[in-house]
């Protein structure tokens, strides 16, 4: 009985990690972009090459090169670690389907871009300050 | 010289908006990958490769050049470097074309194109994308994937939402001309009879493919429709009389080898959830040739291959996988060549996000596929387990 609370009590840990994971992360965007929430099945498709436009008007996905932000994103909202996520792009431009998008070095330089470039739409760690941009509500 | 034109047009429409730009808002990218791998059989000889012995004959570098001129434009160009046995040796034009897409419900991509037909046509040849060393051989043989690969001419395609309780539908349409090359894999049986094609096959191909992305998340069920018309190409068939007062002359005969019109449907489907993918394909190729100068009688065809197929991620590096294919011509005599059925297990192990290493074990049934007689001389022995190991690096 005593091993089947601690296994209630890890996994429950584990989920209260999971659901504040999540939280660390925002999505940003170009204020020229006219959703103000998205869904997570399209925050997906915009962020693996199936979609390119989000309420209506064009939007641009930026990446971030690496770091937990960068991992905790495409966990949370893609399902896929690092490698299988490039991997799933790299099939895209070598059938010639698409452009890999760009990819920053840090959450500073992802809210600049942004914040200047017509239909982008990134991610950046909560604490980021993020000045110049929207934040989307994921649904 | 037509396909070069093609292609240089379509370089040319994504050139003429990109002059009064900077390379930076050109967005300019390169990418590559190359790979090596080694075959080894426990017996038959596979892939125009001295397998039985152990062979690393297979060898790929891919690069890959692709700029953005416009926001809704691209313009790209992927050149390989191929070798596998006897194939290959050589440099070749992937694809090169020029993307407009509006919207998403609306492209059209023009030049030399990749076939989106069945499940995984289009990325049949990009290594880095998948878990397995070898794609079921049936519906993506590797001795003959350049000539499925690309077609020259044009595909229309888009994403079309069907309401948020029936899911996207993502349609593709196609058409072209096909070529099949001299040394095509296609040819193999042909040029061990001593018929050999002086410039392969061209002709007229289209399709048209639906993927329908349902409501259930991560599945995805689609079909596809290619047809190609009838075309035709000259060959020299070479005999050497074998006995006789004439033994050793050699007697060339000239003819066509007319490929009857053929058709393709195709139903896949694929479903992932977490770390787990599961994906399935039936298709059937029929038609039929004929060798004019040496028989009237036409040569029939009717290729039925499928496969189911599993992935499971192990870890974030590790992806395990085991699929069974089988492959069978109904309209071949019966026996062992008739068939090609294999079970497969694969292992991928990524170490990075540029550098990756795949082993896989074949038990294979049957030798319709993947094999050849000059390699065999002392004849085809029914059954063959086949191991490969494969490096890659991409960038």
């Amino acid at each position: 009985m005593k091993k089947l609370i601690y296994a209630f009590l890890i996994a429950a840990s584990a989920s209260i990690f999971i659901v504040q994971v999540k939280a660390q992360v925002i999505v940003i965007a170009n204020n020229s972009v006219k959703a103000s929430e998205v869904s997570k099945n399209d925050l997906k498709d915009v962020f693996t090459g199936a979609s390119t436009s989000l309420g209506g008007g064009s939007v641009v996905p930026i990446l971030l090169k690496s770091g937990t932000a960068n991992e905790e994103f495409l966990q949370a909202y893609i399902g896929k670690n690092d490698t299988a996520y490039r991997a799933g792009w790299r099939s895209l431009v070598f059938s010639g389907q698409a452009t890999m998008p760009k990819s920053l070095d840090g959450d500073t330089a992802v809210v600049e871009f942004v914040a200047h470039n017509a239909g982008a739409i990134g991610y950046i760690s909560k604490a980021t300050p993020h000045e110049g941009v929207k934040v989307l509500a994921v649904r | 010289m037509k396909r070069i034109l093609v292609s240089a047009m379509a370089l040319a429409l994504g050139a003429i908006p990109a002059t009064a730009q900077s390379l930076e808002d050109l967005n300019i990218q390169i990418h590559g990958y190359a790979t090596q791998g080694f075959l080894y059989t426990n017996q038959n000889n596979m892939f125009t490769t001295p397998s039985s012995n152990g062979s690393p004959a297979w060898t790929e570098a891919v690069v890959n050049v692709t700029a953005q001129p416009a926001p809704k434009l691209r313009v790209g160009v992927q050149a390989r470097y191929y070798l596998l046995g006897n194939f290959g040796n050589a440099i070749i034009l992937d694809w090169a074309a020029a993307d407009y897409k509006a919207s998403d419900k609306f492209g059209v991509r023009v030049g030399k194109v990749k076939i989106p037909s069945g499940l995984l046509n289009e990325t049949q040849d990009i290594d880095p994308s998948y878990t397995w060393a070898l794609l079921p051989q049936g519906n993506y043989p590797i001795t003959s994937r350049n000539s499925a690969l690309a077609d020259y001419g044009g595909v229309v395609y888009g994403t079309l939402s069907l309401g948020q309780k029936m899911g996207k539908l993502e349609y593709r349409g196609w058409g072209g001309e096909f070529a099949i090359p001299s040394d095509d894999g296609y040819w193999v049986a042909f040029r061990e009879e001593g018929i050999a094609l002086t410039n392969g096959i061209n002709g007229v191909s289209s399709g048209t493919a639906l993927h329908w992305k349902t409501p259930v998340s991560g599945l995805m069920v689609g079909a596809s429709y290619s047809r190609t018309n009838k075309s035709s190409g000259a060959f020299n068939d070479t005999y050497v009389v074998p006995a006789g007062p004439s033994k050793g002359i050699t007697i060339t005969t000239p003819g066509a080898l007319v490929l009857n019109g053929g058709n393709e449907p195709d139903f896949f489907g694929r479903f992932e959830k977490n770390r787990l993918m599961i994906a399935g394909e039936w298709s059937r190729s029929d038609g039929s040739l004929m060798l004019q100068g040496l028989s009237p009688v036409p040569n029939g065809y009717d290729v039925r291959p499928w496969y189911g197929m599993a992935t499971y991620k192990v870890t974030g590096k590790l992806t395990a996988g085991v699929y069974d294919t089988q492959e069978v011509n109904h309209q071949s005599a019966l026996g062992p060549a008739r068939y090609f059925k294999d079970w497969v297990v694969s292992g991928r192990y990524d170490f990075n996000q540029f550098l990756y290493a795949k082993a896989e074990q074949h038990l294979i049934d049957g030798t319709s596929t993947g094999f050849d007689t000059a390699l065999n001389p002392n004849g085809l022995k029914p059954n063959t387990k086949l191991t490969v190991l494969k490096m890659g690096v991409s960038f």
